[in-house]
């Protein structure tokens, strides 16, 4: 544990497990500064062998201790600096029940749910349009590079979706893609995203964002219509306004067991509107993280190199 | 009664450097890249400040990557990613329009913290 890192995926080794616990899109990042520092160093001192850069690395970037101290430091300052400040804890049932209207993760929640349809519907076809074209293509020459491009283009989806995911969801995600693995050839490249974990479980991601995304989406809005309906039909009724809205065809239903509902009958229906409303909100905003941490386990976890 | 343990001098001189760091890092690295004339580098930036550095900015410099980030976020940095012949790809940073406004702003800034703390310290050893 003790002993100096001699090479760079050793430095990286002891970078992470000095981050170890860390969040891990902020150990994504960290990483890849630091391999970008140290492959540097290395092509700037081609006489150097590689133990003797990342000796001397450690005076100017930093032993991997420190650097991780540095890293943890500053998430600190910036996540107080950037971040919105929560909203007040309530201390009573009913303060922390209707509490839900003042934050703002529940509504950016609810957003991201009626969005994902969208994104789920694209995802889903991206991915499995490109990779049946390309799995079906790769007996001919077109096929390699095809899938190649194809896993290429997923990566950056992952990243796209881990900024809406952290915009929206409150999730760190990382803001950097992970370093391919240095010095090996093509090939193996090419055969280590085929046995990257990683790799695949973002396509189960988006994969899974089609199912997700449809519940998402009728959740949403049939959540928020019926809580609408019900706070503005009572409403309607006492105002006289409905009569005016509805012409003798339209089918209004407002009754209860064939037994129509008027005047003070309608307050219950009123209530029940409003209380849903912030069921609703509440169920967005648990669906919110809870699907932040399916992203971040699907695209961020597998990837940190086991 | 027990008697409080001595003041640690070095961790707090480190505490102090970390503080003080924290902005004027920022300061440097938009002065850096309004003097470059093309796109920077994290290691280029990173060396460039060796050079001229001393005091704070010689501190590790590890510490300048999640700074550029945090100046990229606020709009003062645009960056890129563009292929290297020695290696990874890297991420090219260089300073926006709004970045210069904020260099100006700083610096002033600066200039007149320099002038009045090195008036109170005067005489002082």
């Amino acid at each position: 544990m003790n002993s100096l890192p001699r090479t760079i995926p050793e430095y990286l080794d002891h970078l992470r497990r000095a981050l170890a616990g860390a969040d891990p899109a902020m150990i994504q990042d960290a990483l890849y500064d630091a391999e970008e520092y140290l492959r540097s160093e290395l092509a700037e001192n081609p006489g150097k062998s590689e133990a003797e850069v990342i000796a001397a690395v450690a005076s100017s970037y930093g032993a991997p201790e420190e650097v991780a101290d540095i890293y943890r430091d500053t998430e600190v300052t910036v996540q107080t600096a950037l971040r919105a400040p929560g909203p007040a804890v309530r201390r009573s049932l009913a303060g922390r029940f209707f509490g839900v209207a003042a934050d703002p993760r529940a509504y950016a929640s609810l957003f991201y749910m009626v969005l994902a349809l969208a994104t789920g519907i694209f995802y889903f076809t991206w991915v499995v349009a490109g990779f049946s074209t390309a799995a079906g293509l790769s007996v001919t020459i077109v096929g390699i590079p095809l899938l190649i491009l194809f896993f290429g283009s997923v990566r950056v989806l992952s990243l796209v979706e881990g900024r809406i995911v952290e915009v929206m969801l409150g999730e760190r995600m990382p803001r950097r893609p992970l370093y391919s693995v240095r010095g090996r050839s093509i090939w193996q490249r090419i055969g280590d995203m085929f046995t990257d974990p990683r790799t695949w479980s973002t396509l189960l991601y988006m994969v899974l964002m089609l199912p997700l995304g449809i519940a998402y989406f009728t959740l949403t809005t049939a959540l928020v219509v019926s809580a609408i309906t019900f706070v503005l039909a009572p409403l309607g009724a006492w105002t006289g306004l409905a009569e005016r809205w509805f012409g003798p065809g339209d089918v209004v239903l407002r009754g209860f067991n064939g037994a129509p509902l008027d005047g003070w009958a309608l307050v219950p229906v009123l209530l029940v509107g409003v209380l849903l409303l912030f069921v609703t909100l509440h169920l967005a905003r648990a669906i919110g993280r809870g699907h932040g941490l399916l992203a971040k386990h699907l695209l961020v976890k597998t990837a940190q190199y086991s | 009664m027990t008697r409080p343990p001595p003041p640690d001098i070095d961790a707090a001189l480190r505490k102090f450097q970390r503080e003080l760091s924290s902005g004027v890092v920022a300061l440097a690295l938009l002065a850096v890249l309004s003097r470059a004339s093309a796109p920077m580098y994290g290691y280029q930036i990173a060396k460039t400040l060796e050079r001229f550095g001393d005091g704070v900015l010689s501190g590790k410099q590890s510490a300048l990557y999640p700074v550029l980030r945090n100046l990229e976020a606020a709009g003062f940095l645009s960056s890129h990613v563009g292929p290297s012949d020695a290696g990874p790809p890297r991420r090219y940073y260089e300073i926006t329009a709004a970045g210069r406004d904020a260099l100006r702003e700083w610096a002033a800034a600066w200039r007149a913290t320099r002038d009045s703390v090195d008036t109170v310290l005067e005489g002082t050893p």
